[in-house]
């Protein structure tokens, strides 16, 4: 076996030594399009997911959520609920909220948004709302009258013209509110914030006292939700079973969990593209490293038949077929890496844009980097072994005659 | 050394068989210098491709030093060819991509597996032949004699007990055709090397020592040249 691949290495050195440079050329570069195929999309997708997940912990669910029990609309004695999950080690802050639907107006603009009361020192480590103001002020603890509006129901955000807005509200601006129960209020414009992600900014934010007393629930000690973060990532559920083993009895999801549908949904198509796109990537690759050695083969048919007949062993031949494959993708796999990160740092710079808000850019996976180079490198193992098996399986004199 | 006796190999077309040989005996001493000879499909090719034990015959032994080749497994075969036998192809069957002396070295390396002892021996090979000024050409910068001449470096270069060609100055003009002769003729004269050889020409069998010719498959003569 030893002597195999020896003489198998000898014999695809020359090869590839002596070989056509300009059709090696050609090959390599089609491998390295294919192997950068195969990680380019997949590293946008994760850059979209991080977006996703960037929005879903940033604003809407932190590390974990904790939500009023089925049927319940809110969460009673909350202050008892932040304590006992306070208590967790593992958790860095916690911030209780309420939600309502409501319809604002300005002059004659009318726009639905979600409102959301929370308490402004509490978000601080929470989530990225105190950070993302571009206009105006973040609310204080006694905004009582004011309002928080996101970039694209207030008509300044770009790409705002594509959703009903209220026509380019300022910076102290009164703008009226009429809650879904009904209750008329008239608040100034306190600040307008902008996130990364515009679902963010279809939302319209007031203190949690205001929402409070505008639903009638003052002093109550009720809240929609209670948002959690926590040190460290990944370590969700094991956060998540330690608030419930203090003892609290609502209905406790990590952001995994209610992320799921919302990002599966997202990704379903262009996850399936994602998947055609490389099924289809890699049966060019092995048909192209399979045409090149098969044709290779069978204009070397009759010197193969003769180099078994002198006494080289099958194996050999089809070693040397199999190290040319080899060479031919570790080459279009280096090629294919430059262009990948050549790419990443492109669109790092200059990310793709979606809906002119979205901007995305590639994220590296490892993992599956590693992944497509084994899918890459047996690819072509198997796609050079097939042929040379097949001419040295022939009969040695029908090899020599070249039939 | 050698041992042919009542050698058959048939072939089947449709509904013909075409009895390319016909029964064939004949001994072979070390280091004679054989001319088989015969006209066109008188059957010296099968005959040779038989003892190169690139095919197999339909009936009868062929037996090197009492050993029976028949009843070797093809991989043995195989092994016996690389390490017995040497074979000289009429179109010099090199690798175009590989050096004179890659070309040579090949053979030793799957026997050996050294790759000092096999570059040795192909140096020592191409010697023999004339050509240790050429080791690194490529065939395409080599004329026919001169590629002629690595084809038989490369079947003498493990030191086989039995040399086989096939026709090696087919493709040659007569000038070269002699040059590739004398190198025969030096191996069996200098290393006494066994020679079996097919040709068609007359002319060759002034470098031999014996002539076996064929005719439908059968001897019809057997004469030593002194």
């Amino acid at each position: 076996m030893l002597n195999d691949l020896k003489v198998g290495f000898l014999s695809a050195k020359s090869s590839i030594k002596r070989g056509n440079k300009k059709t090696s050329f050609f090959i390599i570069f089609v491998l390295a399009l294919i192997f950068m195929n195969l990680i380019f999309l997949p590293s946008l997708i994760n850059g979209m997911m991080g977006l996703f997940v960037g929005f879903v912990q940033d604003y809407t669910y932190g590390n974990i959520v904790v939500e009023p029990v089925e049927e319940k609309i809110y969460i009673e004695n909350v202050d008892n609920v932040l304590k006992k999950i306070r208590s967790v080690t593992e958790v860095t802050g916690v911030a209780k909220r309420i939600e309502a639907g409501a319809s604002l107006r300005y002059k004659q603009n009318v726009v639905g948004a979600n409102i959301i009361g929370l308490i402004p020192k509490e978000e601080v480590g929470v989530s990225q709302y105190p950070n993302i103001v571009k206009y105006g002020e973040f609310l204080g603890e006694l905004s009582r009258d004011e309002i928080l509006l996101g970039s694209m129901i207030a008509g300044v955000g770009t790409g705002s013209e594509i959703y009903d807005n209220l026509g380019e509200v300022k910076v102290g601006s009164l703008i009226n509110v009429t809650y879904s129960n009904g209750v008329e209020r008239t608040y100034k414009v306190k600040g307008i914030h902008e996130g990364t992600f515009e679902l963010t900014d279809l939302n319209a934010i007031v203190h949690f006292k205001e929402l409070e007393s505008v639903l009638g629930i003052e002093g109550e000690q009720k809240a929609t939700s209670v948002v959690v973060r926590i040190a460290n990532e990944g370590e969700e559920a094991y956060v998540k079973d330690k608030i419930i083993d203090v003892g609290v009895k609502e209905d406790v999801f990590t952001w995994q969990e209610k992320a799921e549908t919302l990002v599966k949904q997202a990704l379903q198509s262009i996850g399936s593209i994602d998947t055609m796109s490389k099924i289809v990537s890699l049966i060019v690759g092995a048909s192209l490293i399979f045409i090149i050695i098969y044709i290779n083969t069978l204009n070397r048919k009759k010197e193969i038949g003769i180099l078994r007949a002198v006494g080289v062993s099958p194996n050999s031949i089809r070693i040397s077929y199999i190290f040319i494959s080899l060479f031919y993708v570790s080459l279009g796999i280096f090629l294919g890496l430059i262009m990948f990160f050549g790419l990443v740092f492109y669109f790092t710079s200059n990310p793709i844009v979606f809906y002119e808000t979205l901007k995305i850019v590639p994220k590296v996976d490892f993992i599956l980097l590693i992944k497509s180079i084994l899918i890459m490198v047996g690819m072509s193992v198997v796609a050079g072994f097939i042929p040379a098996w097949f001419v040295t399986r022939q009969d040695m004199l029908e090899a020599i005659w070249g039939r | 050394m050698i041992q042919v006796k009542n050698l058959k190999r048939y072939y089947k077309t449709g509904d013909v068989i075409i009895k390319a040989l016909n029964g064939v005996s004949f001994n072979v001493e070390k280091g004679e210098f054989i001319a088989i000879m015969g006209a066109s499909g008188s059957g010296k090719t099968t005959l040779l491709r038989i003892l190169g034990l690139i095919d197999h015959q339909t009936k009868g032994d062929y037996l090197i030093k009492e050993l029976n080749l028949k009843i070797l497994p093809e991989e043995q075969r195989r092994y016996y060819r690389l390490t017995q036998l040497g074979y000289v192809f009429q179109d010099y069957a090199l690798i175009n991509e590989m050096t004179a002396l890659e070309n040579v070295s090949i053979l030793s390396l799957m026997a050996d597996g050294s790759k000092k002892e096999s570059i040795e021996t192909a140096h020592e090979a191409l010697k023999k032949v004339g050509l240790d000024g050429m080791v690194n050409r490529i065939p395409d910068k080599l004329s026919g004699g001169e590629k002629q001449r690595v084809a038989i470096a490369r079947a003498i270069a493990k030191k086989p007990n039995i040399l086989f060609a096939d026709e090696p100055c087919a493709n040659l003009d007569s000038k070269t055709s002699e040059q590739v002769l004398n190198v025969f003729k030096d191996l069996n004269e200098k290393y006494n090397q066994t020679i079996i050889m097919v040709t068609h020409e007359k002319w060759h069998t002034k470098f031999v020592s014996r002539i076996i010719t064929l005719k439908d498959g059968l001897i019809i003569s057997d004469k030593k040249i002194k």
